[in-house]
């Protein structure tokens, strides 16, 4: 059989992992459906623009967050540790370093956080949800201890120009001296969200280190014994949490402006939950950034289309759970048959 | 052992290997060797300590005290990797295969082909897949699904097909032909014969009696993590190799039974 008709085949005739994607999909178009037909604004550029906002957080966490669950792990910490790569970043900005580098070194805080994870996990052999349990804490108690849990604020204009500028963004001045925006531009969260997604798939779809956290997933001991480093593998996928995090940490801070030793609460099952319904198993050896994606993007517009309605945040929190719970169900049913 | 035909080094030697999980003794001070195009028969009943010195010397598990040499040479196993790097290539018994990737992605896992830019070559590791394995077994196709959908067959085929594309010196197989049906079990045997006669040397651990004796130049024999002897094909049969894997000894008035005739 030439590869090339057996690829064709199977975008026919789906298989499983693309068969929850397409389903994922469909439930999103649906959403998206359903919201427009109940608020006539949700369906607006505007609001599709604050959706992606809102939603380049998480699905910057998702990424990190898939790589590890495929390898059979969980990284609870993700939360905690983009709030302590913000505090870095915060700290520095005040210590006289300038933006873009005290940024990256927040990002270089979450990743060595990461790193700290996957050798807890390696080398101690405690359980990514032991170890990454710890970790919350640790890093949350730190962001909390650096700044007395107060929050850092007059950082500058560049600091917020990462989570709030756009591209191609055009402003006219009206001639009452107000500015009229034209078109509101590509934010950079978004951008960047759409880079780190493709660096991802690359990642764990071409390059050898991918292969290898899907082996280590699907079968951790058959990998060790085909001559695959498992533990280099494992640290390399808790890094690349840690450091997507602290990714995230500096879009959201940005955002706000301001660094809130007490954001992110609560994220880290949210990426989590963006990876499940996007068709990634707690098992091992099953998802994709793509999934994910989709995943992410599904928790976005349910809480900004909740939230158009009417729905209370407390509401929102059931349906969201529910939802997680049914996309697993579905999954397992699938599998099944 | 002491007329042996062999004049060519020993591909592997094994020397003195011990192995201690706490207090227990899972090998004591075990020695064996291996000549290139000789398959010894590894026996003895389950947790015999056979397949934990078969672990040892494919690098799975590190040994508490003894030496290998390899070519003659003093050789660290204490990885998978320096085990292939040292031409010894494994089949478990596990068949050690990732589930959820295809058979070209098993075949290759740990050693991927990749292209001038680092990237994973998936055509040429297709290619080289379904060559390597057509051979071992003509019929075999929906290579791209993941190996779990496969029969037990094919799985094997795979696990075997990654030994021996690597160009191996020493193939341990552990229980090779356990999960196949007959034509399978012929065709392991087959494959035995031809890589013996490439100069292949071949540790062959097994409990089916008739392999042994059509395949095994040599056996030997482990009872309660020691060697109780290691014998020509010739100079045993089934009874005197039963009697050492139960008893750990040979039976009373036992003379090399090859020399009699």
């Amino acid at each position: 059989m030439a590869p090339g008709a057996d690829k064709t085949g199977l975008r026919f005739l789906p298989s499983g992992a693309t068969l929850h994607k397409l389903s994922a999909l469909l439930t999103l178009v649906l959403l998206i459906g359903i919201f427009a037909f109940t608020s006539p604004a949700f369906l607006s550029v505007n609001n599709g623009l604050t959706v992606l906002l809102q939603t380049s957080v998480i699905a910057l966490l998702a990424i990190g967050m898939t790589m590890v669950i495929i390898t059979g792990g969980i990284d609870l910490s993700v939360g905690s540790v983009l709030a302590l790569s913000g505090v870095v970043a915060g700290l520095l900005i005040k210590a006289g370093l300038p933006v873009y580098p005290a940024m990256m070194a927040g990002v270089i805080a979450g990743g060595l956080c990461g790193f700290a994870n996957g050798l807890i996990i390696t080398k101690m052999r405690i359980t990514p949800f032991v170890a990454t349990l710890g970790m919350m804490l640790i890093a949350r108690g730190l962001a909390l201890q650096l700044t007395g849990a107060a929050p850092i604020s007059r950082l500058g204009d560049a600091f917020g120009q990462l989570g709030n500028g756009a591209l191609f963004r055009v402003v006219e001045m009206q001639a009452n001296g107000f500015p009229k925006v034209i078109f509101p531009g590509i934010p950079y969260p978004a951008i960047l969200l759409l880079i780190m997604a493709l660096v991802g798939a690359y990642l764990l779809n071409k390059r050898q280190v991918g292969r290898h956290i899907f082996s280590v997933g699907s079968n951790e001991e058959a990998a060790h014994l085909s001559g695959v480093n498992v533990h280099r593998t494992k640290i390399w996928a808790y890094t690349a949490s840690g450091a997507l995090a602290g990714l995230a940490g500096m879009v959201l801070m940005s955002r706000l402006s301001t660094v809130q030793p007490n954001e992110g609460v609560m994220y880290e099952l949210d990426a989590i939950a963006a990876s499940v319904i996007g068709g990634a198993s707690l098992m091992g050896g099953v998802g994709s950034i793509s999934g994910s994606m989709i995943g992410a993007f599904i928790i976005g517009v349910l809480r900004n289309g909740l939230n158009m309605a009417g729905t209370s945040a407390f509401i929102q929190q059931i349906i969201i759970g529910i939802v997680v719970i049914v996309a697993v169900y579905i999954d397992q049913v699938r599998n099944k048959t | 052992m002491l007329d042996q035909p062999h004049s060519p080094a020993p591909l592997v030697q094994l020397v003195d290997i011990h192995k201690r999980f706490g207090g227990v003794h899972a090998v004591e001070g075990v020695s064996v060797d291996l000549y290139p195009g000789e398959v010894v028969g590894v026996l003895g009943h389950n947790g015999a300590g056979k397949s934990c010195l078969m672990r040892i010397l494919s690098g799975a598990m590190a040994a508490t005290d003894g030496a290998i040499f390899v070519n003659g040479t003093r050789a660290e196993v204490k990885t998978p990797q320096d085990a292939k790097s040292l031409g010894i290539e494994t089949i478990y018994q596990t068949l050690a295969l990732a589930n959820h990737l295809d058979a070209p992605a098993n075949l290759f896992l740990g050693r991927e082909l990749k292209t001038r830019f680092g990237n994973l070559d998936e055509p040429r590791m297709l290619a080289e897949a379904t060559e390597a394995l057509r051979q071992l077994n003509p019929n075999f196709k929906n290579l791209r699904d993941p190996v779990a959908r496969l029969s037990g067959g094919q799985r094997q085929v795979i696990a075997i097909a990654r030994a021996i594309y690597f160009q191996a010196k020493v193939l341990i197989m552990d229980e090779p032909t356990a999960a196949l049906g007959p034509s399978e079990t012929a065709m392991v045997a087959d494959l035995i014969m031809r890589l013996k006669a490439e100069g292949i040397g071949i540790f062959l651990i097994s409990h089916d009696m008739g392999d042994v004796f059509e395949l095994c130049d040599r056996v030997m024999v482990m009872n309660k993590g020691s060697n109780v002897g290691t014998f020509r094909i010739e100079d045993v049969n089934k009874d005197d190799i039963l009697s050492l894997i139960v008893k750990g000894t040979l039976p009373e008035g036992w003379q090399p039974r090859g020399a009699r005739v």
